[in-house]
């Protein structure tokens, strides 16, 4: 369970997110959509401390994390994330790119993390991937490793920013079906994304951002179906 | 035209152990200018600013004054301010190894920057400490993009070297001028070892994109 109360972020003179709260509950799926610049990235980088809320509290499982004294890397490692651009390391092949942060962070022997990011690389259908190197690969391929580290570390939520907005269209159902099927295992996820229908189809409540303010959350029937604020309904007009 | 490189046969024994004498510092050098030059990049990008400032300083200095000058104030001042009687190899070593530090931190510097800072929040959110992000993730690719500039500090080093012959450390160039004083021509000592510094620098380029090569393979 995650739990953001009134977090604030301001960059410079420009507040880019405005007293945002809302709980995601274990195994609850959670898709943020809005305008572009409305901070959709902002709030989901505060929930694993990339950035740092100005003001406001975040709590996962009740503790606070957003306290100075809590080490953003203990957080982090329950936190999985995936980038709109997969930062995949470049100089490991796929399996040394799964592997890197059990053996490092979590103190994994070899055999072990590479048993289980055996595992992770067929589930993602990248079995015969695993000594290529990113560079070798499409963009939803990319995009399946970038998955299968995150989830190598066990986290207990995923966080995915726009995991399909660099993809080649033809590619985008092949890492969307991936996450589709992760959502059904149970795991807390928090999905930021432009697909409108996976938004929907995904989704057990959906957030919609815009000017950095939460302007309304609701199930996704309801709220593709009845938007009730006019930022929402303007919005879903420009994108349906 | 008169050359004679008969009557530099007897010496050419003296001179190749200059090869040896050379590289002994030069190698040395290397090392401690890689390393501590790694350390003063990474001061450059902390947000700590007294490792910050140290780091600007330093460089700003090494880079600032003449080479043969620093090599002279290490040999000449260090024995007249403490009293301890430096060694021309330690001279040469120290003066090499902190002036190549303060050139090869800024090309560090340069490389990690140019690192896509992606790679940095991808480490930092799979959990990875400042460490073995550096150390595993971010230096090896910083270093691969920086290899050309690199082998280029490494030529040059190589070849200023010889400055260390004006505090008779009796490297190749000094090996050539004492030869030459010898037999009274200073031309075809000159000559061979101009072309053993050649030889060096070439066989260090091979090297250079040997590792390059290799380097590449991720691409
Ligand atoms: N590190 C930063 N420094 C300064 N301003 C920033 C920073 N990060 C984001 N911003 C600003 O905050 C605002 C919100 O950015 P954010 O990336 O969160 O929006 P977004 O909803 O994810 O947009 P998009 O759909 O384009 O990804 C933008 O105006 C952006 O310029
Ligand atoms: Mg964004």
């Amino acid at each position: 369970m995650i739990k953001a109360d009134k977090i604030t972020k301001v960059f410079g003179k420009n507040t880019v997110l405005e007293e945002i709260s809302t709980t995601v509950h274990q195994g609850e799926v959670v898709t943020v959509i809005g305008p572009s610049g409305s901070g959709k990235s902002t709030f989901l980088r505060c929930l694993n401390l990339l950035e740092v809320p100005t003001s406001g509290e975040i709590f996962m499982n009740n503790n606070e994390i957003t306290s100075s004294k809590v080490n953003k890397l203990e957080i982090r490692k329950n936190i999985g994330m995936v980038f709109q651009h997969f930062h995949l390391f470049p100089h490991m092949t796929v399996l040394e790119n799964v592997i890197y942060a059990p053996q490092k962070v979590k103190g994994l022997d070899k055999s072990t993390a590479v048993e289980s990011a055996k595992k992770l690389l067929a589930k993602v259908g990248l079995t015969d991937k695993e000594d290529s190197y990113p560079n070798h690969l499409s963009g939803g391929q990319k995009q399946r490793v970038a998955i299968a580290r995150a989830l190598a570390m066990e986290p207990e939520i995923m966080l995915f920013d726009e995991p399909t907005s660099a993809l080649d269209p033809e590619m985008v159902k092949e890492v969307l079906d991936v996450i589709k099927d992760l959502a059904k295992t149970g795991i807390t996820m928090v999905i930021v994304t432009h697909e409108m229908n996976f938004a929907k189809e995904v989704a057990d409540r959906v957030l919609f951002l815009d000017q950095g303010k939460l302007v309304e959350e609701g199930k996704p029937t309801d709220f593709f179906q009845n938007p009730q604020s006019s930022r929402a309904k303007d919005f879903l007009d420009k994108v349906l | 035209m008169n050359l004679d490189f008969s009557q530099i046969v007897p010496y050419i024994p003296f001179i190749l152990e200059g090869i040896g004498a050379t590289l002994k510092f030069v190698s040395i050098s290397i090392v401690m200018g890689f390393v501590l030059g790694t350390l003063l990049a990474l001061c450059k990008i902390t947000k700590l600013p007294f490792l910050k400032g140290f780091a600007v300083f330093y460089t700003s200095m090494f880079r600032g004054t003449p080479l043969i000058l620093q090599l002279m104030i290490i040999y000449f001042a260090v024995p007249q301010l403490t009293g301890y009687d430096i060694t021309a190899f330690l001279s040469a070593v120290l003066a090499f190894g902190l002036n190549s530090a303060a050139y090869i931190s800024e090309i560090i510097r340069g490389g990690i920057q140019a690192v896509d800072r992606g790679q940095t929040e991808a480490a930092e959110a799979l959990g990875v400490p400042y460490k073995p992000m550096m150390l595993n993730i971010i230096l090896p690719q910083a270093f691969k993009n920086i290899l050309p500039a690199m082998m280029n500090e490494f030529i040059t080093l190589t070849k200023e070297s010889a400055l260390v012959s004006t505090i008779g450390y009796l490297d190749l160039m000094r090996r050539a001028q004492v030869v030459g004083s010898d037999i009274y021509r200073s031309f075809e000592p000159l000559i061979f070892v101009a072309l053993i510094y050649w030889v060096m620098v070439y066989l260090l380029t091979v090297a250079g994109s040997l590792v390059e090569r290799r380097l590449r393979q991720s691409d």
